[in-house]
C-alpha cells in the first residue's frame, strides 16, 4: 500500500452490528480497515465475513497499527462498537479508547455504533497467552485481559443506532 | 549460555537478548528470536548473504541487527585473509552495500559507513586493512557494550520502588537486566508487556526474559494499553528505538506511536532508549518498511481470516519528539 496519495479510510474497532457495512457501502470512496480485536480475533473474523458478504473487501490491521494510519493522515473516520451508553460516555470493546484518543488528537470524527453482541468485562489469561489457538507466551507468565473499556463523552463525535440514525 | 554483567558492582545474569550474536572462528552465531521462548537456538551464519537473510527474515532485530552487521565484517575478514589490502577494501565495500539493502528503516548505512571509513583510512595509510578494521570493530563493540551496561544502571535509577512500567516490543535485554538490578537493590517494580503483533516479541521475548530474571511481569494485548493507563495502572513507559532523527523524533516497532500519544494524554512519563543521529532531519523522512501482508494474515501457517481479506503491515512507526519525556542515549558514532 502506498501511503503517499490521499486516502479515505474508515477504521472499525470492535464487533459492530453488521448493518454498519450497509451504511459504509454507500460511500464508494471509503476504504474499510478493520482491527484484529485481540485476544480472540473476533472482530477480524466477524467483520471480515460481514464485509465480504456485502462485496466490500476489508483490509486487516493489527491492533497496534492504527496509530501509523493517523500519523500519516490517512484516517477519515473511526467507528467504535458500544454496548452501553449514558450521557458521560460509553462502554466499548477493548481498544476503543485508543482510537478515541487518536481521533481526538488528529481531529478525526469518532462515531459509536451498536455492538453485534455483548462482551464480558474480562477474558481468561489463556486468551492472551495463545494466538489463534497456538501458545505464544511462556507458561508461567501472568496476563491481564480486559475485554471492554469506558470511552468518555469528550472523545465521541456522534452515536448511531442500528438504523443508522443519529441520537 | 549465561554471561554475567557488572553494571554497577552488582553482578547480574546477562539476558541472551543483550548480546544475541557472536563470532566463533569462521561462523557467526545468531540467536533465533523467532523460536523463543520454546527454544534457545543459534543460527550458524557463514557469509554476508546468509547474514542479510537472517535480518530480512527477522530472526534477529533491533540491537541484534547491529551486532550482525559488525560481525559480518569480521566474518568476511576471517574468510578472506589472503586477499590484498585493495581487494579486501573492495570486499568490505561490497559487504556494506549488501547489508545496507537488507531492511529499510534501521540505519544500516550509518553503521557500515563507520567500518568502510576505517578500511579506507587503513588503505590510505598503507596499514594492514584486515588487522586495522578487526581491531577497530573489537574496540568499538567493547565501547558499545560498556555504554549499554551503563545505560542499564541509568534505567534502573529511573524506576522507583512500587513502580508499574509499561514496555512495548523488546529492548534487547536492557530492561530485563535493569529489572534484575532493581531487584538486587530491593526495589519492587512491576512490568506490563504488550504482546506486540504480528511477531509477538512482547509475549515471546520480553515476558520471557523478564520472567527469567524473576521479575513481576503481566502480558497484555496491544489493544489494552489505554485501559490500563486510564485505570491508573501505569507509572512509566519505556521503549527502545530503531532510528533517531536530528530533531529527536524516533522510529520504533509498530505500535509505539499510539502508546506515546496515550502516555501524553494520561500524563505518564515516556522514556526511550536511543542511538542519536543527525543523518535524518525529522521523523517524516524516515523510510518505513511495509512488510508482506501474509506475515499478518497467517499465523503458524494458518490463515486467520478469509482469503479475500487484504492486510496492511507497516513494520515501524514514528514518535515525534514532543511526546518524549526523556531519551536515554548511547553514542554509536
Amino acid at each position: 500500500m502506498s501511503t503517499n496519495k490521499k486516502r479515505y479510510i474508515a477504521l472499525i474497532q470492535g464487533v459492530v452490528n453488521d448493518t454498519l457495512f450497509d451504511v459504509l457501502k454507500k460511500r464508494k470512496s471509503t476504504e474499510i480497515y478493520i482491527l484484529e480485536g485481540r485476544p480472540k480475533l473476533k472482530a477480524a473474523k466477524v467483520l471480515s465475513k460481514s464485509s465480504l458478504k456485502r462485496k466490500i473487501v476489508p483490509t486487516l490491521i493489527a491492533d497496534n497499527m492504527a496509530g501509523f494510519l493517523f500519523y500519516k493522515n490517512l484516517v477519515k473516520e473511526v467507528w467504535l462498537s458500544y454496548q452501553l451508553l449514558d450521557k458521560n460516555g460509553a462502554v466499548c470493546d477493548i481498544g476503543g479508547l485508543i482510537l478515541a484518543v487518536l481521533g481526538h488528537k488528529h481531529k478525526v470524527p469518532v462515531y459509536l455504533y451498536p455492538t453485534a453482541e455483548k462482551t464480558p468485562l474480562m477474558g481468561k489469561k489463556s486468551d492472551v497467552l495463545n494466538f489463534n489457538g497456538v501458545r505464544v507466551a511462556p507458561r508461567n507468565v501472568n496476563a491481564y485481559v480486559p475485554l471492554v473499556e469506558w470511552v468518555p463523552r469528550k472523545y465521541i463525535s456522534k452515536t448511531y443506532s442500528v438504523h443508522g440514525s443519529k441520537n | 549460555m549465561i554471561h554475567q554483567a557488572n553494571p554497577n558492582k552488582i553482578v547480574i545474569n546477562e539476558s541472551p537478548l543483550f548480546w544475541p550474536a557472536r563470532l566463533q572462528e569462521k561462523t557467526l552465531l545468531v540467536l533465533d528470536e523467532t523460536l523463543l521462548p520454546d527454544k534457545v537456538r543459534y543460527i550458524r551464519v557463514r557469509n554476508t548473504g546468509q547474514a542479510v537473510e537472517v535480518i530480512r527474515q527477522m530472526k534477529t532485530r533491533a540491537f541484534g541487527q547491529f551486532l550482525v552487521v559488525l560481525n559480518t565484517f569480521l566474518l568476511e575478514l576471517a574468510r578472506n585473509k589472503n586477499l590484498s589490502d585493495q581487494a579486501l577494501f573492495q570486499k568490505i565495500v561490497q559487504t556494506a552495500e549488501a547489508l545496507n539493502n537488507s531492511r529499510p528503516t534501521f540505519p544500516f548505512s550509518e553503521v557500515t559507513s563507520i567500518v568502510v571509513g576505517w578500511a579506507k583510512k587503513a588503505l590510505e595509510q598503507s596499514q594492514d586493512v584486515g588487522l586495522s578494521v578487526q581491531r577497530n570493530i573489537f574496540g568499538y563493540l567493547q565501547g558499545i557494550r560498556q555504554q549499554r551496561l551503563d545505560r542499564i544502571r541509568r534505567i534502573a535509577e529511573f524506576f522507583q520502588d512500587g513502580d508499574s512500567v509499561l514496555t512495548h516490543c523488546n529492548v534487547s535485554g536492557e530492561l530485563a537486566m535493569a529489572a534484575s538490578l532493581c531487584r538486587a537493590r530491593n526495589k519492587k517494580v512491576h512490568f506490563f508487556a504488550t504482546e506486540t503483533r504480528p511477531y509477538l516479541q512482547g509475549a515471546k521475548l520480553t515476558a520471557w526474559e523478564l520472567k527469567n530474571t524473576g521479575s513481576d511481569v503481566t502480558l497484555i494485548a496491544d489493544n489494552a494499553v489505554a485501559s490500563i493507563m486510564a485505570d491508573g495502572l501505569v507509572d512509566k513507559v519505556i521503549v527502545g528505538s530503531d532510528r533517531s532523527c536530528a530533531n529527536g523524533d524516533f522510529a520504533n516497532k509498530i505500535g509505539t506511536y499510539q502508546i506515546a500519544v496515550l502516555a501524553k494524554e494520561f500524563d505518564i512519563p515516556f522514556y526511550v532508549l536511543t542511538q542519536p543521529s543527525n543523518k535524518v532531519k525529522k521523523g517524516e523522512d524516515i523510510p518505513i518498511e511495509i512488510r508482506d501482508e501474509n506475515e499478518l494474515l497467517t499465523f503458524s501457517k494458518r490463515r486467520i481470516v478469509q482469503k479475500a481479506v487484504r492486510g496492511f503491515y507497516p513494520g515501524f512507526d514514528v514518535v515525534p519528539h514532543e511526546l518524549i519525556t526523556k531519551s536515554v542515549p548511547i553514542d554509536v558514532h
